[in-house]
């Protein structure tokens, strides 16, 4: 899976990912963030998700962003940017959308 | 205007009244000029006959004065006895009545040459009493000094001859006017003295003046009513002056005495009426003339006095002859309101009533043609009744009848919910009155399905009756396992055989075998149905026409075959959709429907039917539609679809089914957002299976993917160890992120997202099976 990373500021971690987010891609996405995060020099604040290159999101995509999520509420925030009614759908489907911020 | 006969009959009593005003008026006109020539003779008579009394007591006041004249005679000449001469002055003054008084008059000193003054003088008093005076005879009264006396003795010859005085005032005693006529008393040729005789003038003028016409024919004058404002000339023409006048401006210009005809309206000779103008008014002169003494008296009459009460008489006339005119011209309109035009005013407010169905009383009673009239009315109101309540009654049958023949054909769709091989759909609208279009549809064996529109020839009640035959006909023949055109010419004999009316049929016919997509078609005489093959537009279906059913029993058909592909659609329909027909009378026309059909670019049948309806619709506008309006759609989807993924049930070939997947979706048309639930749901349990049914050994996948009746099938098939993974317990969604545990999502999502989910296990293989409607 391609990913792209990207430091912003001191303490933002911008990351835009390409194709499917699933079943053979999820981990090695999930493991390149949190790579890119323990890599910083700085403390890592914030966390921008960019989906505008997602085009789809399964079970195991899902569960990436939850844990995702759950790491980054403790050190701060956390958002998805540009995701598509499709996928965002699929966020709806198992109650993602009440705590994720979209941009 | 004038188109009502209420208006003609004013026109023409108003005419005719007109008419016989006119000759009333005229009548009137001539029968007034009439009278007033009548009045104006009898006036003139009437005066006459005054003056020809005045004329006569005027010679015998001459005779009086010869009589005077000749007493003065013999005094002078006898003894001269005073008192005999005073006894014969008043003998003479008795057989005179109209004498006023008169006297004789001697020269002075004439008789005797101490006595200057010898008269003798009588007068009638009050009383008519001849009274002797003798006061004359003094210097006190001086008689030849007095004018009257000059006047007479200087006009005096020595013939007998009259003299008449200019009127004058007598102040002695009465005021009244006098004339004095006197003559000469001659002895031996020598002339002694005056005879003389007074006349009172004024009373006669005034009396002439006052005079009145005489008819009696008129009511009017009654009584009599003075006329006004006249005035008369007494005057003497052979002397020519005025003895006496009334004239008011004449009198003012003492013109008494003076020249009688240079009077400004002397007039003589004058006959009939005659106007004279004289100080701004009209006068008539009524003109008489004594021959032998030259007395004339002229009456001047003014205009409007002498006609007054002719013409008010007219005027009254006139006055009660319009009136009677406006009575009449009434009563005609009253009349005729009354007998002619409020009958029908009502006649016709009934008329009306009677149009709108309503049940009214028809009663006039006067006049009796209208009576009549009402009666025929009446009994024609109870036909329309009885024609209406028959007509109804038929319509309700119809519409009953109309109803029955819809509902006869298939009216459900669609009409095999479970049959994924086609769709069909058919309405027809009828027109107001029962037709003979009509549609069918059904399996005539396991295979293959029939469908057919037709349109039977005729309207009404025979086409429909008919059309119901032929309907039940061909679905009995159609059962019997016949070929086609083996089926189609048993059709038309059946057909033939049972037309005694002859009707006949056109008809499109189809035969699709539902498996393989082959079609048999059979066109009797219909229009050209629009056929779409895969990704074209429609276009008409060119081959060859049979003759119509119902026409000859051998006739024989043609059967033309092909084969249909998925998505194929077939547009049939009946003549009353290409000849609906706007306001301009144009009809929707072939044209305009191929237009109509591509216009969506759309496979659904529903909306194509929606659409031609409605573009129709917008045609005609509000042109009530003709006939009925029958189409029937057949699409042909093919028979189910189905796929099978089988391999090793290893992550590394995940890619290899989603990719399977993916092909499937796009060659199967279905939409992205199934697409991507077919995704979601295949990952996950394909995941699944790769990591929990087969803990010790490798072991096989298998999925099979069918698309039927609107719905995907997806079905998971394993080896592995025996999971439902249905019974696993549903994520709490609203727990707070923190808690929520990232197992458990997955299943879930695929419950959610599927709109069915089965678990099995058989022969020892787990069977997921998950449904998807399209």
């Amino acid at each position: 899976m391609q990913i792209e990373k990207k430091y912003i500021g001191i303490d933002c971690l911008y990351i835009k990912a390409f194709g499917r987010l699933d079943l053979d891609s999820a981990v090695e996405y999930g493991t390149t963030i949190n790579n890119a995060i323990e890599d910083s020099v700085e403390y890592i604040k914030n966390l921008v998700l960019d989906f505008s290159e997602i085009t789809f999101i399964s079970s195991f995509g899902l569960k990436v962003i939850l844990e995702l999520y759950k790491q980054m509420s403790e050190r701060g925030s956390m958002k998805l940017t540009n995701v598509s009614e499709q996928i965002r759908n699929s966020f709806k489907i198992v109650g993602f959308d009440k705590f994720l911020i979209f941009e | 205007m004038f188109r009502t006969i209420k208006s003609k009959i004013t026109v023409i009593s108003i005419l005719m009244l007109t008419f016989s005003v006119f000759a009333f008026g005229f009548h009137t006109i001539f029968s007034r000029m009439k009278t007033k020539q009548l009045m104006v003779q009898n006036y003139r008579a009437s005066i006459n006959t005054y003056f020809e009394e005045i004329s006569d007591s005027i010679s015998r006041l001459e005779d009086n004065l010869k009589s005077l004249s000749l007493i003065g005679s013999l005094f002078y000449k006898t003894d001269r006895s005073y008192q005999l001469t005073n006894k014969a002055i008043t003998k003479i003054f008795e057989s005179y009545p109209e004498t006023l008084g008169g006297g004789i008059w001697f020269i002075p000193y004439k008789l005797d040459k101490n006595k200057k003054y010898v008269c003798f003088y009588a007068y009638r008093d009050k009383n008519n009493k001849i009274i002797i005076d003798k006061n004359f005879a003094s210097n006190k009264y001086d008689y030849p000094n007095k004018s009257w006396y000059k006047e007479i003795i200087s006009q005096i010859t020595p013939e007998y001859n009259v003299v008449w005085t200019k009127p004058y005032f007598e102040n002695q005693g009465s005021y009244t006017m006098m004339i004095t006529v006197g003559t000469g008393i001659y002895v031996d040729g020598e002339l002694v003295g005056l005879a003389t005789v007074d006349w009172e003038i004024s009373s006669v003028i005034e009396k002439i003046s006052k005079m009145k016409p005489l008819d009696k024919s008129f009511s009017m004058y009654k009584g009599g009513k003075k006329i006004k404002n006249s005035f008369a000339l007494f005057g003497n023409k052979i002397q020519d002056y005025i003895i006496a006048t009334t004239d008011p401006y004449l009198d003012k210009e003492k013109l008494v005495g003076h020249s009688l005809t240079k009077a400004p309206w002397y007039a003589e000779n004058l006959f009939g009426i005659t106007y004279i103008t004289y100080h701004g008014k009209k006068y008539i002169p009524f003109v008489f003339e004594n021959k032998n003494n030259g007395l004339v008296l002229i009456i001047c009459v003014p205009k409007s006095e002498m006609f007054r009460s002719v013409d008010e008489f007219y005027s009254i006339m006139i006055i009660i002859m319009l009136l009677f005119v406006f009575i009449t011209l009434a009563i005609v309109y009253y009349g005729i309101n009354k007998y002619l035009i409020n009958p029908i005013d009502k006649l016709m407010s009934i008329a009306n009533k009677i149009g709108k169905g309503e049940d009214v009383q028809i009663k006039i009673e006067k006049p009796e043609e209208f009576a009549q009239l009402a009666s025929t009315f009446d009994k024609m109101k109870e036909d329309i009744k009885n024609i209406t309540k028959e007509r109804q009654r038929i319509d309700s049958e119809l519409s009953v009848a109309r109803t029955i023949q819809s509902s006869s054909l298939p009216n459900v769709f669609p009409p095999f919910p479970d049959s994924d091989e086609f769709d069909i759909f058919a309405s027809m609208k009828p027109a107001k009155e029962v037709g003979g279009d009509f549609y069918d549809f059904y399996f005539i064996d396991d295979d293959n399905f029939m469908f057919l529109i037709a349109d039977v020839s005729g309207k009404g009640i025979p086409a429909a009756l008919f059309m119901m035959t032929v309907k039940t006909l061909i679905n009995n023949i159609s059962q019997l396992g016949y070929s086609p055109k083996e089926m189609i010419e048993e059709i038309n004999r059946k057909i033939c055989k049972s037309n005694s009316q002859g009707l006949f049929i056109t008809m499109f016919v189809g035969i699709v075998n539902a498996k393989t997509g082959k079609i048999t078609y059979i066109n009797c005489g219909h229009n050209k149905p629009l056929i779409k093959t895969e990704n074209n537009d429609f276009k008409y279906l060119n081959i060859d026409s049979n003759i119509v059913l119902g026409a000859f029993d051998n006739a024989k058909y043609n059967v033309y075959e092909a084969q249909l592909n998925r998505g194929d659609i077939i547009f049939t329909y009946t003549d009353g959709i290409t000849e609906a027909l706007n306001k301009y009378g144009e009809f929707f026309g072939e044209d305009r429907l191929l237009e109509s059909v591509n216009y969506l670019k759309e496979e659904n049948i529903n909306a194509i039917a929606r659409k031609i309806s409605s573009d129709i619709l917008k045609f005609t506008d509000l042109v009530s539609q003709s006939d009925d309006l029958t189409m029937l759609i057949f699409k042909y989807n093919g028979p189910s679809q189905i796929e099978t993924f089988k391999g090793l049930a290893l992550q590394e070939n995940y890619k290899n089914f989603y990719t399977w997947l993916h092909e499937i979706c796009k060659k199967w048309n279905l939409d992205n957002n199934l697409a991507n639930k077919l995704d979601m749901c295949c990952e996950e349990i394909y995941a699944n299976i790769t990591f929990y049914a087969y803990p010790e050994k490798q072991g096989d996948i298998e999925v099979n993917i069918e698309k039927k009746n609107k719905k995907i099938i997806l079905q998971f098939k394993d080896n592995g160890i025996k999971y439902n993974p249905l019974e696993k317990p549903d994520p709490d969604l609203n727990l707070p992120p923190q808690e929520r545990p990232l197992g458990g999502l997955g299943i879930f999502m695929v419950k959610e997202i599927s709109d069915n989910i089965e678990y099995e296990y058989l022969a020892e293989t787990n069977i997921l099976t998950l449904k998807f409607n399209i």
